[in-house]
């Protein structure tokens, strides 16, 4: 699939990241060699084959109890905020 | 007791300090001396306050005298891939995104150091987000090799590799998503193991592939590795893939030599591209398997050449997802704007580096819509044929002995510039990613110029110590896992 510098900036806007417009040809032709070697599992005939999501065999583990418990790191998280309004993270205005 | 060295193992760290023959004070000085010396030019650490490092060190001397029972680490300074949370301490993945963050808690791995008496010490340097194969993709510096600082340590564990190999701490944890701990063990000339797919909980390590992801130790010998991976390994309830068939190392295992262990070789490996020196000492490994009673079988992983192409869909899609949290609403950078997507938007795009954006890009483009079947499917469908592989070779054997690269340690600069090129320098260490079985890179030996030779063996799910046992017998036959590099062996001026 030929990736061209609107790809790059529709994949970056689905992502949320900001490149560069100087940088756009320059992951245009990194992508494209990437997606360009990733072609070889097309010669692959992969119709009746499960795909492994994990490797995890055999029964998974019990959950454990939904049941409040204490937290200590409440203070230690909020101290990190970029932007706070007491125990509130401030964005920009959405609504 | 002599005073505390460098070159001495943690195995005998611990047993003198838990003894009290020795303080855990004493052995902090002899190590953060060395890291004095070489650490700046090697740039293994973003973060080692020594003063800190020796308070925990008279805490852990504390307990002792109060009669603690402490572990097999007791007083053995640990340091600590900076992706991995210690509580109160900087944690920054190697990204500006995470500048001025302080871990919160501690990682799972972290609080079973802390209560078997081991003593953290510093935060390693990495590629950012634990991408890259060199470490120069650190946002901070690039780590350098100990053997010739010209060239990379490997990487995504570079710094914790690098130190281990200087002596300028006894035992690193590092991470493995594609080879992250084993290739900058075989560039730097120590043992680095991959656990199995679930013998490690990740509570606390920085997410970047999930299905991938493994915390791992780095070490300068096999039993000393043995000793950190049974000091953090085990379930926990904090993370759901952390599984109770996890088997701690018999360290009496250890010793029983290769008699009547059966050696897989899938041959198809060994061709083009794989360096002459490297191969000439996989050949005399698997001859002295031999030689000691055990037996070389040819095996087939038809599909390993298809490893590369799998990995660079599965685990940048996985990480676009989970980096999708760095959004600069409750922790780490926020670059100010107007609304809310433009604030994401200039926050991560200031706070990434140029291979955290560019696998970001790849993966949010392997899961889009309309492209999600022919890639990220797909290989998850390729990723199972792997698995088989795996699966088939290991009924008929106990092990697979591998390259864990096709080239020594490249220069810096050398690949930087071209990702694809980058990436195929993990062609030995990703099948078993792929496969989540065990895997382990040992010192096997050097090139003419003196650089390290490591090599890896796999093994069954849960096994890691067969590998661990081939590993150290080994070492009672050659020398390379004892050599120091002579930036290790520098007076103090």
């Amino acid at each position: 699939m030929p990736i061209d510098r609107g790809t790059v900036q529709k994949i970056a806007a689905l992502a949320r990241l900001r490149v560069d417009p100087a940088e756009e040809e320059r992951y245009v032709r990194e992508l494209q060699a990437i997606l360009t070697y990733v072609e070889q599992l097309q010669a692959l005939d992969v119709s009746k084959i499960e795909p492994t999501s994990t490797v995890i065999a055999g029964a998974p583990p019990p959950l454990r109890p939904d049941e409040e418990q204490p937290s200590d790191v409440r203070d230690d998280v909020l101290a990190q905020a970029p932007d706070r309004d007491g125990d509130y993270f401030r964005v920009p205005r959405v609504v | 007791m002599s005073k505390a060295s460098v070159q001495e193992s943690a195995e005998s760290l611990g047993r003198s300090v838990g003894a009290g023959e020795r303080s855990a004070v004493d052995v902090a000085r002899a190590f953060l001396a060395q890291a004095s010396r070489t650490a700046p030019r090697l740039g293994t650490y973003l973060h080692l306050e020594p003063e800190s490092i020796v308070a925990a060190a008279t805490e852990i001397d504390a307990r002792r005298k109060r009669g603690e029972t402490l572990g097999a680490l007791a007083g053995v300074p640990v340091a600590v891939k900076d992706n991995i949370c210690v509580r109160g301490v900087p944690l920054t993945c190697g990204s500006r995104i995470l500048e001025r963050f302080r871990a919160p808690y501690d990682a799972h791995v972290i609080g079973r150091l802390r209560a078997a008496g081991a003593l953290l010490y510093g935060k390693t340097n990495c590629d950012e987000f634990a991408m890259g194969s060199s470490t120069e993709n650190s946002a901070y510096q690039p780590s350098r090799n100990p053997w010739d600082l010209a060239r990379v340590p490997g990487g995504s564990s570079g710094g914790s590799a690098a130190t281990v190999a200087a002596r300028e701490a006894p035992l690193a944890l590092g991470s493995d998503t594609g080879g992250s701990v084993r290739q900058p063990a075989a560039f730097c000339g120590v043992v680095g193991l991959k656990p199995t797919y679930g013998a490690v909980s990740r509570y606390g390590l920085v997410a970047f592939a999930s299905s991938l992801d493994q915390i791992g130790p780095l070490a300068t010998s096999a039993r000393d590795a043995a000793l950190l991976f049974n000091a953090i390994s085990g379930p926990d309830e904090r993370d759901m893939t952390s599984r109770p068939e996890t088997r701690q190392v018999s360290m009496e295992n250890l010793e029983r030599g290769v008699r009547g262990l059966k050696i897989g070789i899938a041959r198809e490996l060994l061709g083009e591209g794989l360096d002459p020196e490297i191969h000439a000492c996989f050949d005399s490994v698997s001859k002295w398997l031999v030689a000691e009673g055990g037996s070389v079988v040819d095996v087939k992983l038809p599909h390993a050449r298809y490893a590369i192409a799998t990995y660079y869909l599965i685990a940048p899609a996985e990480a676009s997802s989970n980096l999708a949290r760095y959004d600069g609403v409750r922790y780490g950078l926020r670059v100010p704007a107007g609304d809310l997507r433009e604030m994401y938007e200039a926050t991560r795009g200031r706070g990434f580096g140029r291979e955290v954006k560019r696998r970001i890009l790849l993966g949010t483009y392997a899961l889009s819509a309309g492209y999600y079947d022919a890639y990220y499917l797909r290989a998850q469908k390729v990723r199972t044929l792997i698995r088989r592989d795996f699966e088939d070779a290991s009924r008929e054997t106990d092990a697979l002995l591998m390259p864990v690269t096709p080239t020594p340690p490249f220069a810096l600069g050398e690949k930087s510039e071209d990702p694809m090129a980058m990436y195929l320098n993990d062609i030995y260490s990703i099948p078993a990613s792929l496969a989540g079985v065990p895997a382990l890179s040992f010192p096997a030996g050097f090139t003419k110029g003196g650089l390290p030779i490591g090599l890896q063996l796999t093994g069954k799910p849960f096994d890691e110590e067969t590998l661990l046992r081939i590993a150290r017998a080994w070492e009672s036959k050659s020398d390379a896992a004892r050599r120091l590099p002579p930036i290790a062996l520098e007076k103090a001026a």
